[in-house]
C-alpha cells in the first residue's frame, strides 16, 4: 500500500524525509482505484488516487490493455460526481489514459453532455478531452457544437475549441477546413489568446492560398492586435509574405517594412526581437533596412535576462555570415558576452566574433578565448575550434596564433570528437596554407605521443606519410612515428610502419636507416604488422640500397585508380575461383549519386574525418586514367580536368556528365555515361560530336563504351586538337548513339539482337575559364609585389546594371576562373565599392594575379578597374581579353 | 511545437514529463540529456533563472525553481523567446500553488494540482492559457475573473 498523503502542515523535518509517493506500487494504485465503483464517492479520495495513476504515469509506468481499460472505466463512473474539482482530474486522467477506440464509446455521451452543459468550463473541458479520444466519424457528429464553441463569449471556451482545430487539423483536414468563418470571426475577438489561437488556426486553414495569407496579414497589419503571441505571428506570417512577393514593389520600397520596423518599438520583447529577426532574414536586405533591426538587437546584448541575450546573440550570429560588417559595431558588446555565465551565449558571441573580426584583433580574440575555452563543455568547443579553422583561412597571415592555439587545445583534456575537430582543422590548415605545413606537422606528431585514440593517431601517421617526405627536413618526424611501433597498439604499430615504408620510398636518403627501423619490426608480437614490415623490406631489398622500381611503389603507395565505392562492389561480386580478381577490371568512373543526393553536394570536406560526399576523381586520378590509354598518351602532360558539367537532366533515362581535359594542343572530353534503365543492356556507346561552332578545334580520336549495363557507369572519349598553347574557345553539340538490348529481368541476360538508337544531349562549351588553373597564393600582396610591375595591364570596364556588387564579383571570378585570395569572394553588405584579389595559372603554366576595383554607382551601374600581372604580358593581354568579351 | 516540459529533482529523478510529437523510442534519450544538462548547469543558478541552449533547431529553456528543475523543448514557433514565456507562466503557476518556491516534498504534495496547471498551459505541445489568475481559476472549473 503507498503511503498515505501527509497534511500540509507537517513540520520542515517530514518534509525532507518523506516523499507522498513513497514506496508507491502500480498494482496498490490499481486496486484502490475500484473505489471510483462505490456508490458512495468520496472525491478527496477520489482525488488523490487519481493523482497517484498520473504520478506513475509520470514516472514511465506504462498499464496493461487491461488495466488500462479497467482503470478508464472505473473513472467514467466518476461523472456520477458533482464535486467541480474532481471533475477536473476525470478530465484530466481520461486524457491520459487515452482510451482506445472501442472504449471511447462509453465516456462520449457524458462529454457530449458536459460540453452543451451551461457551465462554461465544463464546456471548455469536455471539448479538449472529446477532441483528443475522438475519431473523424464522431468529429462529424459534433462538428457543429465545436463551430459554436469557437464564437462563444467565454475565451476559454473558445480558445479550447480552437487549440482543438490546430490539433485536429492534422487528422480531419476536411472537417476542420469548414470552420474557416467562425475562426475568422474568433481573430477579430477582444481576448488577446482566443485571437493568438484563432490566427495560429486561420493560417494553418489557409496556407496554401497565399491570397488569402495576404489579404489576412494586410488587414491585421492596419489594426490592433492584443496579444504579443499573436504579433510575433502575424510578425512571420508577414516576412513569408514578403519572401513570395519578390524582393520590392514597383516603387522600390518593400512591402510591409513599415509595419516591421513598427514593430521595432512594441513594448514586448518578444514582439521586437520577431521583428528584428524577421528583418535580418528580408532577402537582400539594405543597409537602411538593416540599421534599425541591428541596433535594437545591440541594445539587447546587454539585457539582464539571459533569453533575450540569447535570442540577440543568436540573430546576429546568422546575421554574420551574410553581413559581417553590419555586426561590427555590435562587437565590443559582444566581447563582454564571451564571460557569460550561460555558455550557449558565450559561444554564440565568440563565433560571431570570430566571424566579424578583422585581421588585427585575431590575437587578441584569442587571448580571450583562451580563458573561455577551459570551461564549456565539448559540443561548444567543437563549435569555436571549427570557426577558428574558417577564421584561418580567411586571414592565412595569422596562421602561427591560430595554430599555437590548436595546438595548445589539443593538449588539453577532451572527448573524441572534439579532438577529432581540432585535428580536422590542423590538417585543413596544412593543406590550404603552405607556409603552416612543417608547424602543424610537428603539432601533430607531438599530440599521437600522447594520443588516446586510435583512429585518429593512425589518421594522423597515414597524413605524415603523404605530407612528411616532402618538407625540407624529412628526417625529424621519424623518432615521433617510431616511438608508435614501440609504445602502442597493433593498429597503430601497423600504420606506423606504413608511414616509415612511405618515408623509405620517398626519401631515398633516409631509405637505409628506415631499413634497419623496419627490421625491428618483424619481431612484432603482431600478425598484421610483421606482414607490413617484411613485405616492405622485401621491396626495399633488405640492405635498403635497391631502388625500389617504380611499380611496387605504385602498387603500395598510389592512390587507388577506381573509387573505393567501385572496389567494394567488384570485390563483392566477385566469385572465388581459378581466375584472379583483376583490379582493371574495376570500373574507373564515379557512380552517379542518387538523384535525391544531387542538390546535397557542393560542400567542401574538410580534415581528415569528413570524406567527400561522393568520391569524384582527382586530377592525379585523371593523369593516371588518361595515360593509360594509348591514343591519349602522347598528349603530354595533363594541364586542367574541369569538374563534371552534366549533359542531361535529372531522371532521364540516360544520365551522361561530362569532364574536359585541357592539354597544351588536345582537348578531351571524357563522357561519363549511366544506364538507369534496369530491362535495357546498351551497347557500341559512342558520343557524336558536331564542332562546327568550334573552328579552331578538329577531331582526332574517339573511344567508345563496348558496353553499357544498369547501373554501372562507363565512360566514352572523345579528343580534339586545337593549336598549341591557344585558349581555343569553341561550342560543341553532343549526341548520345548506342545499340539497345532488351535485358530479361528474370534471368539478366541480354536478348541477342539490339536496336539503334540516338539520344541528345545538351550542348557543351570550351571557355576561356577552362584554360585557367585556380590555384591561390597565402600572402598576396607579396606575391603581387614580387611580379613584374612592366607586366601589369590595366584597363577600366563597364559591366552594367546588377542586382548587387556580389553578382558583379562572382560574375568576373567565374569568367575568369580564378581562385578568390585572403577571402575578397565575400562583399559586403550593400557595399559601394569592393577589391577582389584573385590568383591562377593560365595554360603554359603562366602565374597570374589579378587585383579587381569594382565600384557602383546610385543606379546600380557596375564598373571596374582591372589590374593584371602576370609571368608572360601576353597572359596579362588575354586576361584583358577573356573579360571585354565576357 | 512545445516537444517536451520535464521537471526534475535535485539528482535529477524525473517528477513531470509530458512528450509532445515526441516518437516514444527517443524520449529516454531526451530525458538523459536534459537531466545531465541541469546538473551542468543549473549549480549555484538562482532560482528562476533562465538557461538557454539550442541544437540544430530545437531550442531548449531551462531553471530552477526550488529543489525543482523545469525544462521546456520546443521547436519551430517555439524558440527560446516562446519558450522564455512559457516557462514564466509554469513556474509562476506552480510557486503560486506551493506558496513558495518549492521542495521536493511540497511540490509532490501539490503534484495533482500541479499537473492540473500544466494541463492548462500546455495542451498537446501547444501554448494555451498564460494569465496566472486565471489558470488559478480554471483548475477549479471556474470561469475566468474578467468574463
Amino acid at each position: 500500500m503507498a503511503q498515505p498523503l501527509v497534511k500540509k502542515d507537517d513540520d520542515f523535518e517530514d518534509e525532507l524525509e518523506f516523499s507522498p509517493f513513497l514506496g508507491i506500487e502500480k498494482g496498490a494504485v490499481l486496486q484502490e482505484a475500484r473505489f471510483f465503483n462505490d456508490p458512495q464517492l468520496d472525491p478527496r479520495r477520489c482525488s488523490q488516487v487519481i493523482t497517484k495513476l498520473l504520478y506513475l504515469l509520470n514516472q514511465g509506468e506504462s498499464f496493461t490493455k487491461i488495466e488500462a481499460t479497467e482503470v478508464f472505466f472505473s473513472v467514467t463512473k466518476l461523472f456520477q460526481s458533482k464535486d467541480t474539482g474532481l471533475r477536473r482530474m476525470v478530465y484530466l486522467i481520461i486524457k491520459e489514459l487515452s482510451p482506445g477506440s472501442d472504449e471511447v464509446i462509453i465516456v462520449t455521451s457524458s462529454l457530449m453532455k458536459d460540453m452543451n452543459s451551461k457551465i462554461d468550463m465544463y464546456r471548455a473541458n469536455a471539448i479538449r478531452v472529446l477532441c483528443r479520444i475522438i475519431d473523424g466519424t464522431l468529429l462529424t457528429q459534433i462538428e457543429r457544437y465545436l463551430k459554436q464553441a469557437i464564437v462563444d463569449k467565454n475565451p476559454v471556451v473558445s480558445s479550447a475549441a480552437l487549440v482543438s482545430g490546430l490539433h485536429m487539423l492534422k487528422t480531419n483536414p476536411e472537417i476542420v477546413k469548414r470552420w474557416s468563418n467562425e475562426v475568422q470571426e474568433a481573430v477579430q475577438s477582444r481576448a488577446p489568446l482566443v485571437q493568438f489561437h484563432a490566427l495560429a488556426l486561420l493560417h494553418e486553414i489557409r496556407q496554401n492560398d497565399r491570397l488569402a495569407v495576404s489579404k489576412l496579414v494586410g488587414t491585421l497589419t492596419r489594426g490592433a492586435v492584443r496579444s504579443p503571441l499573436a504579433q510575433c505571428l502575424l510578425i512571420r506570417y508577414t516576412s513569408q509574405i514578403i519572401r513570395d512577393m519578390g524582393n520590392h514593389s514597383q516603387s522600390g520600397e518593400r512591402p510591409f517594412y513599415d509595419f516591421l520596423e513598427s514593430c521595432l518599438r512594441h513594448k514586448a520583447e518578444m514582439v521586437i526581437l520577431e521583428a528584428a529577426r524577421a528583418i535580418t532574414e528580408l532577402d537582400g536586405v539594405s543597409s537602411r533596412e538593416l540599421t534599425p533591426a541591428i541596433t535594437v538587437l545591440q541594445l539587447f546584448l546587454s539585457s539582464p535576462k539571459p533569453v533575450l541575450r540569447f535570442a540577440a546573440v543568436r540573430t546576429l550570429n546568422k546575421v554574420a555570415m551574410t553581413h559581417p560588417m553590419a555586426v561590427t559595431n555590435c562587437n565590443i558588446d559582444m566581447e563582454s558576452l564571451i564571460s557569460d555565465q550561460n555558455r550557449s551565449i558565450a559561444t554564440l558571441a565568440i563565433t560571431t566574433l570570430l566571424k566579424t573580426g578583422n585581421e588585427s584583433s585575431v590575437e587578441r580574440l584569442m587571448k580571450q578565448i583562451t580563458n573561455f575555452m577551459s570551461d564549456i563543455a565539448d559540443e561548444f568547443k567543437i563549435v569555436v575550434v571549427e570557426a577558428i579553422r574558417s577564421l584561418c583561412v580567411k586571414f592565412p597571415l595569422k596562421y602561427r596564433s591560430l595554430m599555437n592555439f590548436l595546438s595548445n587545445i589539443l593538449r588539453e583534456e577532451g572527448g573524441f570528437e572534439y579532438k577529432r575537430a581540432i585535428v580536422d582543422s590542423i590538417v585543413t590548415i596544412i593543406r590550404d596554407i603552405p607556409d603552416a605545413k612543417e608547424n602543424g606537422l610537428l603539432h601533430l606528431c607531438e599530440f599521437i605521443e600522447d594520443c588516446e585514440f586510435t583512429y585518429l593517431s593512425t589518421q594522423i601517421l597515414h597524413f605524415l606519410g603523404i605530407e612528411g617526405p616532402h618538407t625540407t627536413d624529412p628526417s625529424k618526424y621519424i623518432r615521433y612515428i617510431y616511438n608508435r611501433v614501440h609504445l602502442e597498439n597493433a593498429t597503430v604499430r601497423a600504420a606506423a610502419v606504413c608511414t616509415l615504408a612511405k618515408f623509405g620510398f620517398i626519401v631515398e636518403a633516409l631509405k637505409p636507416r628506415i631499413t634497419v627501423l623496419l627490421k625491428r619490426c618483424i619481431y612484432d608480437s603482431d600478425d598484421e604488422v610483421r606482414d607490413r614490415a617484411t613485405l616492405f623490406l622485401c621491396i626495399f631489398g633488405n640492405d635498403g640500397l635497391v631502388e625500389t622500381d617504380k611499380d611496387s611503389r605504385e602498387y603500395l603507395f598510389g592512390s587507388l585508380e577506381a573509387p573505393l565505392v567501385n572496389m567494394e562492389t567488384s570485390l563483392k561480386n566477385y566469385e572465388p575461383s581459378e581466375v584472379a580478381f583483376d583490379v582493371d577490371s574495376v570500373p574507373k568512373e564515379v557512380k552517379s549519386q542518387p538523384l535525391g543526393d544531387k542538390k546535397a553536394k557542393g560542400k567542401k570536406p574538410t580534415g581528415l574525418g569528413a570524406p567527400p560526399p561522393a568520391p569524384v576523381l582527382g586530377f592525379d586520378a585523371y593523369e593516371r586514367l588518361l595515360s593509360s590509354f594509348p591514343e591519349f598518351a602522347t598528349f603530354g602532360k595533363l594541364f586542367k580536368s574541369s569538374s563534371p558539367v552534366e549533359l542531361t537532366e535529372a531522371e532521364t533515362e540516360y544520365s551522361v556528365n561530362v569532364v574536359k581535359h585541357i592539354f597544351e594542343s588536345h582537348v578531351v572530353f571524357q563522357y561519363n555515361c549511366t544506364n538507369t534503365v534496369p530491362e535495357q543492356l546498351l551497347e557500341r556507346v559512342n558520343v557524336i560530336v558536331d564542332a562546327s561552332e568550334a573552328e579552331e578545334f578538329s577531331e582526332l580520336s574517339s573511344k567508345p563504351l563496348n558496353s553499357l549495363p544498369y547501373d554501372s557507369p562507363g565512360q566514352a572519349f572523345v579528343a580534339f586538337e586545337k593549336p598549341e598553347g591557344v585558349p581555343a574557345v569553341g561550342k560543341f553539340s553532343n549526341t548520345l548513339t548506342f545499340i539497345v538490348k532488351e535485358v530479361d529481368q528474370n534471368t539478366g541476360e541480354a536478348e541477342d539482337d539490339g536496336v539503334e538508337d540516338e539520344y541528345q544531349l545538351e550542348d557543351l562549351g570550351v571557355v576561356p575559364a577552362d584554360y585557367m588553373v585556380n590555384v591561390g597564393v597565402s600572402n598576396f600582396r607579396n606575391a603581387w609585389e614580387n611580379m613584374d610591375p612592366e607586366s601589369e595591364l590595366v584597363d577600366e570596364y563597364g559591366l552594367g546594371q546588377r542586382e548587387s556588387l556580389a553578382e558583379a564579383v562572382k560574375a568576373v571570378t567565374d569568367v575568369l576562373g580564378m581562385q578568390s585570395c585572403e577571402g575578397t569572394e565575400t562583399v559586403a553588405s550593400n557595399a559601394r565599392s569592393h577589391t577582389s584579389l584573385l590568383s591562377g595559372l593560365y595554360i603554359g603554366n603562366v602565374k597570374v594575379l589579378v587585383k579587381a576595383q569594382f565600384g557602383m554607382d546610385s543606379e546600380k551601374e557596375i564598373s571596374m578597374k582591372l589590374a593584371v600581372r602576370a609571368d608572360d604580358q601576353s597572359v596579362s593581354e588575354a586576361i584583358h581579353a577573356i573579360v571585354s568579351c565576357g | 511545437m512545445i516537444l517536451a516540459v520535464l521537471f526534475a529533482n535535485s539528482v535529477g529523478n524525473v517528477l513531470i514529463e509530458r512528450f509532445n510529437g515526441v516518437p516514444a523510442e527517443e524520449r529516454l534519450t531526451w530525458r538523459s540529456f536534459l537531466v545531465k544538462l541541469g546538473a551542468e548547469n543549473l549549480k549555484g543558478v538562482k532560482n528562476e533563472e533562465l538557461l538557454v541552449a539550442c541544437h540544430k533547431s530545437v531550442y531548449i529553456v531551462y531553471t530552477m525553481l526550488g529543489d525543482v528543475s523545469i525544462f521546456l523543448v520546443g521547436k519551430d514557433e517555439y524558440d527560446e523567446l516562446a519558450l522564455a514565456e512559457a516557462i514564466f507562466i509554469i513556474t509562476g503557476a506552480v510557486k503560486d500553488i506551493c506558496g513558495k518556491p518549492p521542495t521536493e516534498r511540497v511540490f509532490l504534495d501539490k503534484y495533482g494540482r500541479i499537473c492540473l496547471c500544466l494541463d492548462e498551459i500546455v495542451w498537446n505541445g501547444l501554448l494555451e492559457n498564460t494569465d496566472k489568475d486565471r489558470i488559478k481559476r480554471l483548475i477549479r472549473l471556474k470561469p475566468p475573473s474578467e468574463f
